[in-house]
């Protein structure tokens, strides 16, 4: 089944998607994107392509509404693998930055085709990395989400970003970023046009959020300059992620923009990442459970303060590779 | 806030005046107001929303080839010649005469920071005058009788902020309220009006379809000359069949397209002796006169005449249906006079008629507007001219008028940049890329291109291919193109703006540009790794492949 169907408890839609294909017989240890295995049959450089069991579709089938109370619509949107190199044993935290420097603008390329459909009205792109987040795969991937509907965090970004807008005339992560730099007690690594650091509301322990400085309302629109420095933040950030415990650091990487096709203006909107990670501490994990799940509201057991200091101190030499 | 000296607070504000009943609602938005509202009565000229003006103003003129830019309200005169007047009034404007004694800007307005615009244009034509001291939005409804309420012409208001940055939003809420289906394709290709004009011939258009292999254009557009007369839009006997006319642009793999003027109608075409009762009166029931040119009277075709909507629709059809799938639509405006038609309705819906029966009948087939109205235009075409014609010669001196100057086509290529890719493809007129037969220099030929390229605008080239020709500079416009411009300094008095534009087909590109001193700079973002895409369908299980990477430059 592909559906999507609608809770009017809480306005969310939500994906089902519980058909799967015969899932290919794939000798142990075997990787499905290294190159000539399963979905890649020959070399590459970068590649994105549509997911095998993807929660969203293109084509996907139409839904018959049979009440107005339980109300389904069709999945239709498109998701993809995203995979960033065909080294194997690679990861963000040590690929050549000219590597991500291509794989932002792969990112930028999908964003701009995604959203000439007029049935997409946001483009997520995200990555699991690590058990703890799901993630099974070690070779460099991540993956994108072609929305038809707007999710409810960036229905409420939107509405927060607006508010903002229609009280102050100007951005709210533009605001923050001036404001951080002024205090400078939260900043995690910066330069010219970008900057990382653990947000004053920072809802995980090691949460770090990264924008441009200039007001940006997607990632097609930085300049060859701000995707440089873009890329050399996310190596840096995810490289400080594994000196932090000295361990392959779990995270979830996270890219918001502005929505597409939605006739309505989010020009306060202001292109970020989020990075979060379940890690509280060495070997302990902040669990997100009743409380965070149920309403929302989360409870972080580290100052971000304190968090922004320990990543900072982290060495990272960027020439290593 | 003030509405007509009525303070308003509530839901709605209703007044009555002598020959009308109007009701007002303003809605609140991030970037300020919307007033929305109903009105019925016998309806002429209505003011519905006052504010104070500025000593300096950005205004504009109704259509493609009038001004758009920065006055200084103290003397200011909407200068139209004499011999305009005689020949081509309505082409300034629907209510001529009104434009001639007042200052006035049709469909927004803007100040330092703040911008006033109608968001469509339906029934009423909508504009702004300046009048002591004040900004008056009116609408025009050309004695319209509504008997019961009818929709007014949204106006929004849009405060604190810069003003280029203004009319961007103002163009993306005219794209929400309008909300235009056009094509994905923004067109390059060569038409022949700036080096043959009249004079086109068949063999002209072989020798220059030979000559183009090298451009890889997309469309080649025969413009005015290949047609019987005005108003009989089949090939005159000079010029095969549309068939072959089309299959022949075809063997090179361009689209082919036609210039015509489909409201237009000559006093010695067919369609004139033939039925006169297909053109628009004047108030004693004789054809009205449109306009003078090709040294003919020009009549309108009435858009509501049930035959004159069948032929209309039939020019398209043929065309269409001989293989013709890129339009360009000249002299709109005469479908937009004011005159009696066979149905009482305003000159805007009847324009708004006639536009719905051209774009029915050519489907997806790209619709090229010109001398067109602006905001009544909107989602019917495709591409838009957003400027008077270019020429040859390039005259900071001369009168800003809708005369042919590349100095004011370009200044509006600038000013109008913000309805791009929003409304429809801007279409800076054509490029005139040759240095034989030409009053350009190196500099303004590349002034040009290089603002259309930036501005990610449609690049049409006009040369007899067989000149000397600026190659190179035709290429890097087309480099140009693909990114998200802002221009800064509209409000500058000296023409000279600033263009950014992030995410052009070769990254970020800033251009000074003065338009006096005939002067501009480029300045280039760093160097980065450039992608090539290779997209493969899997067919077994239908999936899609996305495969980057990098452009090897040198191959
Ligand atoms: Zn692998
Ligand atoms: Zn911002």
């Amino acid at each position: 089944m592909l559906e999507r169907r609608f809770n009017p408890i809480t306005g969310e839609w939500v994906m089902i998607s519980s058909s799967r294909q015969k899932r290919p017989n794939l000798p142990k240890d075997s990787c499905p994107i290294c190159p000539g295995v399963l979905e890649l049959p020959g070399e590459y450089d970068l590649v994105s392509f549509e997911n095998r069991f993807p929660a969203l579709k293109k084509d996907a089938p139409n839904v018959e509404n049979n009440s107005n109370v339980l109300i389904k619509d069709k999945s239709q949107g498109i998701c993809e693998v995203v995979v960033y190199t065909e080294k194997h044993n690679s990861e963000l935290s040590y690929m050549p930055i000219y590597q991500i420097e291509k794989l932002i603008n792969m990112w930028a390329d999908r964003t701009k085709e995604l959203s000439s459909y007029e049935f997409i009205k946001y483009v997520f792109i995200f990555e699991n990395k690590g058990k703890e987040v799901g993630a099974t795969l070690p070779h460099p991937h991540g993956q994108l989400y072609a929305f038809p509907f707007l999710p409810p965090r960036i229905q409420l970004k939107i509405e927060s970003l607006e508010k903002w807008y229609s009280e102050k005339n100007s951005c709210a992560i533009c605001d923050i970023v001036k404001e951080e730099k002024e205090q400078n007690e939260r900043i995690v690594y910066e330069t010219e046009n970008i900057i990382a650091l653990v947000p004053f509301y920072a809802r995980y322990p090691y949460e770090v959020h990264v924008y441009p400085k200039r007001h940006v309302e997607t990632i097609y629109e930085l300049s060859n300059k701000e995707k440089k420095e873009f890329a050399e933040v996310l190596r840096v950030i995810t490289n400080k992620y594994n000196g932090l415990f000295n361990m392959p650091f779990p995270y979830m990487m996270m890219f918001f923009q502005k929505p597409f096709n939605i006739n309505k203006t989010t020009h306060f909107f202001h292109f970020h990442v989020e990075f979060i990670s379940p890690m509280r501490g060495p070997n302990l994990i902040k669990w997100v459970a009743s409380v965070e799940s149920g309403t929302w509201a989360f409870i972080n057991p580290i100052e971000p303060e304190q968090a922004a200091k320990q990543l900072r101190d982290v060495e990272v030499k960027l020439d290593e590779i | 806030m003030n509405i007509l000296n009525n303070y308003f607070d509530g839901e709605y504000l209703e007044f009555n005046k002598d020959n009308y009943s109007i009701k007002l609602k303003i809605e609140k938005i991030p970037e300020g107001y919307i007033i929305r509202g109903k009105v019925k009565g016998k309806l002429g000229k209505i003011d519905i929303f006052d504010d104070f003006a500025d000593e300096d103003l950005f205004i504009n003129n109704w259509q493609s080839w009038s001004p758009t830019k920065k006055i200084k309200v103290l003397n200011y005169k909407y200068n139209i010649p004499d011999d305009w007047k005689k020949t081509a009034k309505y082409s300034a404007h629907p209510m001529p005469e009104y434009l001639e004694n007042n200052i006035i800007s049709d469909y927004f307005i803007a100040k330092k920071n703040k911008v006033y615009g109608f968001l469509t244009s339906k029934i009423a034509h909508p504009f702004f005058e300046v009048k002591d001291n004040k900004i008056i939005a009116c609408l025009e409804y050309f004695e319209k009788n509504a008997d019961e309420y009818i929709d007014i012409e949204p106006l929004i208001i849009l405060e604190n902020n810069e003003m280029e940055k203004l009319l961007e939003i103002y163009a993306d809420y005219v794209k929400f309220e309008n909300n235009p289906k056009f094509s994905k394709w923004n067109p390059v290709g060569w038409s022949s009006w700036y080096h043959y004009y009249e004079e086109l011939t068949w063999q002209d258009t072989l020798k220059n379809l030979e000559l183009s292999k090298e451009y890889n254009y997309e469309v080649f557009q025969l413009d005015d000359s290949w047609q019987k007369d005005i108003g009989d839009w089949i090939p005159k006997d000079s010029f095969p069949g549309f068939d072959i006319i089309a299959n022949k642009i075809k063997e090179y793999g361009y689209i082919p397209g036609l210039w015509l003027a489909p409201f237009s109608v000559s006093e010695i075409s067919e369609v004139f002796l033939k039925h006169k009762d297909w053109l628009v009166k004047d108030e004693n029931g004789e054809p009205k006169v449109a306009y003078i040119n090709w040294r003919k009277n020009i009549y309108a075709l009435d858009t509501t005449h049930p035959e004159a909507q069948e032929h209309l629709k039939n020019i398209f059809l043929n065309m269409r249906n001989n293989g013709i799938h890129y339009f360009k639509t000249d002299f709109l405006f005469a479908g937009a006079i004011p005159g009696k038609r066979y149905v009482e309705v305003t000159p805007i819906e009847a324009y708004n008629i006639g536009m719905k029966i051209i774009r029915e009948a050519i489907g997806e087939d790209f619709i090229l507007g010109c001398g067109a109205p602006i905001l009544p235009s909107i989602g019917y075409v495709d591409g838009m001219r957003i400027s008077a014609d270019t020429a040859p010669f390039y005259k900071p001196n001369d009168l800003d008028f809708v005369y042919p100057n590349a100095y004011y086509a370009l200044r509006n290529v600038i000013t109008r940049y913000f309805m791009n890719g929003k409304w429809w493809w801007n279409d800076p007129d054509c490029l005139i890329l040759r240095t034989e037969d030409t009053e350009l220099n190196d500099k303004i030929i590349e002034m040009y291109s290089y603002v259309s390229g930036l501005l990610n605008n449609m690049i049409l080239q006009s040369d007899d291919l067989s000149k000397t020709i600026k190659k190179d500079v035709y290429f890097n416009s087309l480099k140009l193109r693909g990114g998200i411009p802002h221009v800064k300094g509209l409000m500058n008095d000296n023409y000279s703006f600033e263009i950014e534009a992030f995410n052009t087909n070769i990254g970020n590109v800033k251009m000074h540009v003065d338009l006096e001193k005939i002067n501009f700079k480029l300045e280039y973002d760093e160097d980065y790794p450039q992608l090539n895409k290779n997209t493969v369908l899997r067919e077994e299980d239908n999936r899609l492949f996305h495969y980057y990477e990098e452009r090897d430059n040198n191959a």
